[in-house]
């Protein structure tokens, strides 16, 4: 294990800098004195030391991260700060690790689906806790995305690096991970505390408008009632949502980048945004529409706001309801869950393949088309004005394949365990896309609570699998990878 | 539409050869009385006068056909001819349009599924027709996948051209299409007759026995019984079938090698039977345990007999039942519905998108993983002994993505059209595998007569999409095939 030495100094760090997030509960503990001051003074002292002692162990072995490195990183991250991050939750709800793990990370891999019950009347500082755990996942998620992962070149994600449009070169995003990341902070910041305050204008209490910003921004979907939006019952509200969660759906990059320049144009010249955008907004109009014919809405309009907000929040993978959508006739959630499989953009805190890599496979598939015809036939396949090279091509196809192969199995095994199908495969769908909330006993109306350990374990893995682009886990899980 | 004139004179004369096979159940009709002699006379008289004039109208323009003609020549043959073939059913039976042409493309397609209710009651020249339709289609499934998609060079068939294992060369099959589908032929009739003398001496009466031949030879699963295979509630005859379903289910070319060899070397040297016979076998036998436990049969006898049948039966997508496995627990029918995506050999009968491209998807992904580790290895994926071209990955990765969409995309149409989730999902996937049943509504106690017409004319595409490779159909579709 010493080969790995440097990761796990830094992993000591980072367990130690989230420590210290856990900081801003602790102090709403004790100045609101709801009960949870204990759970959250220990939770605190046992990270922290945890921290400190991973870190102290390997402090001389300081040294540049490699390529494998980078992958264990990643890895040990994401499956371990949701194992502290549940011990508030553990101590003071008193609920069972497997179901603590499972909403830490929910919580961290932005996904949004839970097992509590009573969201409403739980200590606030719970609730602040479970909320920010998506912000900061999202934080973290925007530099895996766009900084980690192209480095890793995990499933095509190298066509990431360069993916600033043509004319926009020269305000190229700053290379090395640590200042892009900074830049992107800056914004991510920036419309956090725009998002608070339309909330707030739109009629939330200033509480709820900081936690739902925080699950807003990460496109996570946690909730502070267990109507999630349906308890607002605002039209304001929803609006603010929407375009919010629009924001968030696209690249943070494009976003910086449209700050910086003060210019709408990188939104023009990026290669997902149109598609995400003329995607949901076709969704939204057909989902109305069929909702109306349907007869679920009586009017065109209802139809719409509800169609527009649900849409919308199961496309980008947050998780949010304002209403009992699996309710609707059965083809409009599973047309929003499929969705979430690929509308949101790389870059942004949402899940699924990513528009990006759709945008690849598409073209792939209308190449072989032309190849089929004439196959002496040269034809490059470009994303954005730039050619993708082979090697791309081949992670890309090899990701998606993988994806799909990812949501059968784990269904497979759901079903295998008992679950009934729609649930079991809406489970795996909504879990390894970090959508949140299926159909079925895990619609948006019900939580994953009635699911057995061995299920939550399964949803648990899906989350942490789709966040982490399936083959970045799949390398650490491989023999090959631990030799030599 | 001279352009294409070869492919109509070609065309015309394949209609008129159809159209002599109609004289088989012409015959029977006459010799046994058995009422539907007009049916037959009309449907041959119109056939053959069809043909006739396609190949008068274009006699001049007689010549080798290429690429792009091929392609229409094997769509229009697949999706024309069971326009003949339904008139049977149409005159004789009265049934829809869109019901008759739903059945001719399931028994030309050799999928199996039905949308006739009293099989038992049929006039027996009716049922000759339908499975004598089903065992023609098995013979133009041969030719297609040995020698003339590989041709095309669709969805990395090419790679079936250098299949044949190293010392085997030298005894290479024919390259000419006639010549090698000469070859596959004598085989194909050689166990069909074997076949029928199986069923003969396990008990079945010499009309059923030529019926069920042709139907299990051909891995299509039409049956002269309502109740399918449980119409005989015998195990030796289950038996039979199952073997001779397994040797269906292997590449042809390979049989054909071995006998003309006299030798099981070509066997050893597939290098899809192996893993066809270990996932048939491997699952039966597992899947036996997991029906006891459940409670599905008594005793681990009953339950072998019935997962081995079964098993065998939907994953070389034949489709017989001898029992309701619709009631099985779920996971088990579609853990049958998922082997026959993949189980059976290119070269065989049966449907899916092959164990052959099963294997390279997976030895992509194996090679994705280690570049991921090791950017610039250089990695070569090898079947059979043989080195896959970047081309032939590139057309294997591009198929499995467009029969996933295609899946899906059916499914989501289904859905949208008002079938539940499982009758849904389950119709794509055994429509698009020509399996036959699925589950739910239209699973091994049902059929498909539930479906609406245009659910009905969905699943007649999605057969023949299936059929045809997908892409095969889809360059037909393009707008730029018809250009220039």
């Amino acid at each position: 294990m010493e080969r790995y030495a440097p990761v796990f100094r830094a992993l000591g760090m980072i367990v130690m800098l989230f420590g210290l997030t856990i900081l801003a509960p602790l102090a709403l503990s004790h100045i609101v004195d709801d009960g949870a001051q204990t759970a959250y003074d220990e939770a605190f002292g046992l990270t922290l030391l945890s921290g400190f002692w991973l870190w102290y162990r390997y402090r001389r072995c300081a040294r540049d991260l490699g390529i494998r490195d980078g992958f264990l990183m990643v890895v040990l991250v994401w499956s371990i700060l949701p194992a502290f991050a549940a011990l508030p939750l553990m101590i003071q709800l008193g609920i069972s690790f497997t179901d603590a793990y499972f909403e830490t990370m929910s919580g961290l891999t932005t996904t949004g689906s839970t097992v509590l019950s009573n969201l409403d009347t739980l200590p606030m500082s719970i609730n602040l806790w479970r909320h920010q755990l998506v912000w900061v996942g999202g934080m973290g998620l925007i530099v895996l995305a766009i900084a980690i992962l192209p480095l890793l070149g995990i499933g095509g994600r190298q066509m990431f690096k360069a993916e600033t449009p043509g004319p926009m070169k020269d305000s190229k995003l700053t290379p090395r991970i640590a200042e892009t990341a900074k830049g992107l902070y800056v914004v991510y910041l920036v419309v956090t505390i725009a998002c608070v305050l339309a909330y707030r204008w739109a009629g939330m209490t200033w509480f709820d408008a900081v936690c739902h910003t925080f699950s807003t921004m990460g496109l996570g979907g946690f909730s502070t009632h267990d109507a999630s939006f349906g308890f607002f019952d605002s039209p304001e509200i929803e609006f603010v949502s929407i375009v919010f969660m629009l924001i968030a759906g696209m690249n943070f990059g494009t976003l910086f980048l449209a700050a910086h320049a003060r210019s709408l144009r990188p939104y023009l010249v990026d290669p997902e945004a149109g598609w995400f955008l003329a995607v949901t907004l076709f969704s939204i109009l057909f989902v109305a529409v069929y909702l109306l014919a349907a007869e679920t809405y009586p009017e065109f309009l209802t139809a719409l706001r509800f169609s527009a907000f649900n849409v919308v929040s199961i496309a980008t993978t947050t998780g949010y309801a304002s209403t009992d959508y699996a309710l609707w006739p059965m083809f409009a959630p599973v047309w929003m869950l499929f969705l979430s499989s690929f509308a949101t953009s790389a870059g942004s805190t949402g899940g699924g393949i990513k528009m990006m890599r759709a945008l690849l496979l598409y073209k792939q598939v209308y190449r072989e088309l032309v190849r089929a015809m004439h196959p002496n036939a040269v034809v490059n396949v470009t994303v954005g004005g730039q050619v993708a090279p082979q090697s791309i091509l081949f992670a890309v196809l090899a990701f998606g394949f993988m994806y799909m192969v990812s949501v059968v199995s784990m269904t497979l095994l759901l079903l295998f365990s008992g679950l009934d199908i729609l649930s079991a495969f809406t489970a795996v769908v909504a879990s390894i896309n970090n959508t949140g909330p299926g159909l079925g006993v895990v619609g948006p109306s019900t939580t994953y609570e009635v699911l057995t350990d061995f299920q939550t374990w399964v949803c648990t893995f899906a989350m942490l699998l789709g966040r982490l682009e399936i083959f970045t886990l799949l390398v650490v899980l491989t023999p090959a990878f631990w030799r030599k | 539409m001279t352009r294409f004139a070869a492919v109509y004179h070609a065309f015309g004369m394949i209609v008129m050869l159809f159209g002599l096979t109609l004289l088989a159940p012409l015959a029977l009709s006459y010799a046994v009385n058995d009422g539907a002699q007009t049916a037959y006379d009309e449907t041959f008289a119109l056939t053959m006068l069809s043909g006739a004039f396609l190949w008068y109208r274009y006699r001049r323009g007689k010549r080798d056909l290429q690429i792009r003609e091929g392609f229409l020549l094997v769509a229009l043959v697949w999706t024309g001819l069971p326009a003949f073939a339904a008139l049977p059913f149409v005159l004789q039976l009265g049934m829809s349009y869109h019901d008759a042409y739903f059945e001719a493309v399931a028994g030309l397609t050799a999928t199996g599924a039905t949308v006739i209710v009293g099989l038992d009651d049929l006039p027996m020249s009716i049922n000759l027709w339908r499975h004598q339709m089903m065992w023609l289609g098995g013979m133009g499934l041969i030719v297609l996948a040995v020698a003339i998609l590989p041709m095309l060079g669709i969805g990395g068939r090419e790679m079936l051209k250098a299949e044949l294992p190293g010392p085997m060369k030298d005894s290479k099959m024919t390259p000419r299409v006639a010549e090698t589908a000469k070859g596959l032929w004598l085989v194909y009739i050689g166990i069909t007759v074997l076949c029928v003398l199986a069923y003969r001496w396990g008990g079945m009466t010499w009309f059923d026995a030529v019926c069920h031949a042709f139907s299990t030879v051909s891995l299509g699963g039409f049956s002269t019984h309502d109740a399918s295979f449980g119409h005989f509630d015998s195990p030796s005859l289950e038996w039979i079938a199952i073997a001779f379903m397994l040797f269906s289910g292997i590449n042809y070319a390979t049989h054909f090698l071995a006998l003309h060899g006299r030798s099981l070397r070509p066997y050893r040297f597939d290098p899809e039977a192996p893993w066809f016979v270990g996932v048939l076998l491997g699952s039966a036998f597992l899947l036996a345990p997991y029906l006891t436990w459940e409670g599905t049969h008594g005793d681990f006898a009953t339950s072998l007999r019935h997962s081995m049948f079964h098993v065998v039966s939907v994953a070389t997508t034949t489709g017989y039942a001898t029992v309701d496995y619709g009631q099985w627990p779920v996971f088990a029918g579609l853990w049958l519905l998922f082997l026959g995506s993949f189980a059976t050999s290119a070269g065989s009968t049966g449907g899916g998108i092959k164990m052959m491209r099963a294997m390279l998807l997976y030895k992509q992904v194996y090679r994705e993983l280690i570049r991921t580790m090791h950017p610039a290895a250089v990695y070569h994926v090898r079947l059979g002994g043989a080195v896959a071209p970047q081309s032939i990955l590139f057309a294997v990765l591009a198929f499995g993505f467009m029969y996933m969409v295609s899946i899906v995309s059916v499914t989501l149409l289904l859905a949208l059209t008002g079938l539940d989730a499982l009758t849904s999902f389950s119709a794509a996937v055994a429509c698009i595998n020509n399996t036959g049943p699925g589950l739910g509504g239209v699973g091994p106690a049902g059929n498909y007569l539930l479906l609406n017409d245009f659910q009905t004319w969905l699943c007649s595409f999605a057969m023949l999409l299936g059929r045809l490779e997908i892409f095969t159909l889809l360059v037909v579709l393009t707008p730029a095939f018809w250009r220039r």
